[in-house]
């Protein structure tokens, strides 16, 4: 394995700078719509007693760092198409290493967006918030996104390219709407939220809130997160076997 | 020091579904020596190529680079290859492709080195969108070339490049193999073929139909073809007798219309007149190379077509 590599792979996709600017765009448009209606007048989320900015930045940052690491879909399935896996195959790289470096890629970007999102959250709106609250808040979602981006990477081993596009969309639709990225789940009928007890985005968002709190029930959402993990994973090396088998 | 041949390639078939890609396809290449894969398109070039890196795995038959298995020669670096459908990212410069590839590296060279190598030192900054094709190629050879390999193989390397492009990519090529390294490359060019190759393997329907020098194989590839309308009726008698004519390399018969293929087709058809005073609407035209793979491959499927016979002993398989 090339650690060299590794690194260049991650460097060479945070210098893309089309596709940073594509994967920031959203979630930065969210804190400042979001953040400048409610922003810094202090108010106090009922739920979890987090001032509602934090809340906010949590969401976006959870919003932010899942569409980075769910973004490796694209390069997966371009890199596919245009043979450059083929390429890469003629050099001592494991098809193991190519999907690694896409997973350390993912947690590069995915770092990045959190860190720009709450950077900007705080610089703007100055929330009332510990540093160190801060710091766990993003190591959590940092941590929680892995379930995304190996979800990008099967994605990106599955679809077809004039496929990937419309089934990013809905897997990616489907988490920010049911983990309660984008609207409250209060608005929606209550089976909606037992249905997002299930979906990793909802309790990215709650490590957030938790590393925000430095307290509560931590297991739950490492639980769920971490089945979702071994799913994932379980799914990419039994995708990758049966494309190494057929050759 | 490793005496063992470059490729070894034994009894090699893939099939894709009812599709016979490479169909039992022997082949020694010995290192240091320059072979031309030479073929029409679908004639299992770019298959027994995957076949030989390991990039796909063969339904018969093994595939040995270096003595051992594919993936442990290209592990240690001593494979290089620019194949078929390998594009380089258009996002990148062709620096930073060649970087990336060298990192994946154990002990590749220097990325300037690379770049000199394959001639593109002054488009090293340019991103691989903005390539011409050309330039695309000689991109493409420096990310090859850039784990310093012992064999190369090159699919195509000269397609879509124009005459001056073709000269260059060909020096560098040159350079490489003075050096004493093993190349690969498939071409459907036989005067591409004819100039850079020490050794020609002719490939149709997946099968080496003829192995030999750039002489040989270009013997086969000559001579004329010459058609003509007959007015008599079409027997293996006649077919034997056409046959035996001078300088007959071929015949065939396909709804009254003649077919001779010959080395010396004034002796043949001066002795075809003589025999024959009912033929019509006569043409000589040069044999081109797809007449050639045609009536190679021919003269295995269908037993009663004469076996071409002028091929030197050896360039035959």
């Amino acid at each position: 394995m090339s650690i060299a590599y590794l690194g260049r792979e991650s460097l060479r996709q945070l210098k893309n700078m089309r596709a940073m600017i594509f994967t920031l765009a959203v979630p930065l448009v969210m804190l400042l719509a979001f953040g400048g209606t409610f922003g810094g007048r202090g108010q106090v989320d009922a739920v979890t007693h987090l001032p509602w900015i934090v809340v906010t930045t949590i969401q976006v940052s959870a919003y932010g760092g899942m569409m980075a690491a769910l973004s490796q879909a694209f390069n997966i399935v371009t890199e596919r198409s245009l043979g450059w896996n083929r390429q890469l195959r003629v050099t001592p790289l494991t098809g193991t290493g190519y999907l690694l470096s896409k997973l350390v890629a993912a947690l590069a970007l995915a770092l990045l967006s959190i860190v720009v999102i709450v950077g900007v959250s705080i610089a703007l709106y100055h929330p009332v918030l510990p540093a160190m609250s801060w710091m766990l808040a993003c190591l959590a979602i940092w941590a929680g996104v892995v379930p995304f981006a190996l979800l990008g990477i099967l994605i990106g081993q599955f679809a077809k390219p004039e496929f990937a596009q419309p089934l990013f969309m809905a897997v990616f639709m489907g988490m920010a709407v049911l983990g309660g990225l984008w609207i409250p789940l209060q608005i929606f009928p209550a089976w909606v939220a037992n249905v997002a007890q299930a979906v990793p985005s909802y309790w990215l968002n709650r490590v957030g809130q938790l590393g925000a709190l430095q307290s509560g029930d931590a297991l739950t959402p490492a639980l769920v997160l971490t089945a979702w993990t071994l799913a994932l994973g379980a799914l990419i090396v039994w995708r990758y076997r049966r494309d190494a088998a057929r050759g | 020091m490793n005496t063992s041949p470059a490729i070894r390639l034994s009894g090699l078939r893939k099939t894709f579904g009812s599709l016979t890609a490479v169909d039992g396809v022997d082949l020694t290449v010995n290192a240091g020596e320059v072979i031309a894969l030479l073929g029409p398109n679908g004639a299992g070039k770019s298959t027994t190529i995957d076949l030989a890196l390991g990039l796909a795995r063969p339904t018969a038959g093994t595939a040995e680079l270096f003595g051992g298995d594919p993936r442990a020669a290209i592990r240690e670096g001593r494979v290089g290859a620019m194949l078929q459908g390998g594009a380089l990212l258009p996002t990148l410069t062709v620096a930073e492709s060649v970087a990336l590839v060298a990192s994946a590296h154990r002990h590749p060279l220097s990325v300037a080195e690379a770049l000199e190598r394959a001639r593109c030192t002054e488009i090293a900054k340019r991103r691989v969108a903005k390539l011409s094709g050309g330039q695309m190629q000689r991109a493409r050879f420096a990310v090859a070339v850039v784990s310093n390999p012992d064999l190369l193989f090159l699919d195509e390397p000269t397609a879509a490049m124009d005459v001056e492009a073709r000269r260059t990519f060909w020096l560098s090529m040159r350079e490489f193999t003075d050096q004493g390294r093993t190349v690969v490359f498939a071409t459907h060019y036989l005067d591409e073929a004819d100039a850079y190759a020490d050794r020609i393997v002719m490939l149709a329907r997946g099968r080496v139909v003829a192995d030999g020098t750039p002489a040989e194989v270009k013997a086969v590839v000559s001579g004329r073809r010459i058609a003509a309308t007959a007015g008599f009726a079409w027997t293996p008698e006649v077919a034997a007798a056409l046959g035996a004519l001078p300088g007959v390399r071929s015949v065939d018969q396909r709804n009254g219309r003649l077919t001779i293929v010959s080395d010396d087709s004034d002796a043949t058809l001066r002795a075809l007149l003589a025999a024959h005073d009912d033929l019509h609407d006569i043409e000589v035209t040069a044999h081109t190379m797809d007449d050639a793979f045609l009536a190679l491959t021919e003269s295995r499927d269908d037993a009663t077509a004469p076996t071409p016979h002028t091929l030197s002993e050896g360039a035959l398989r």
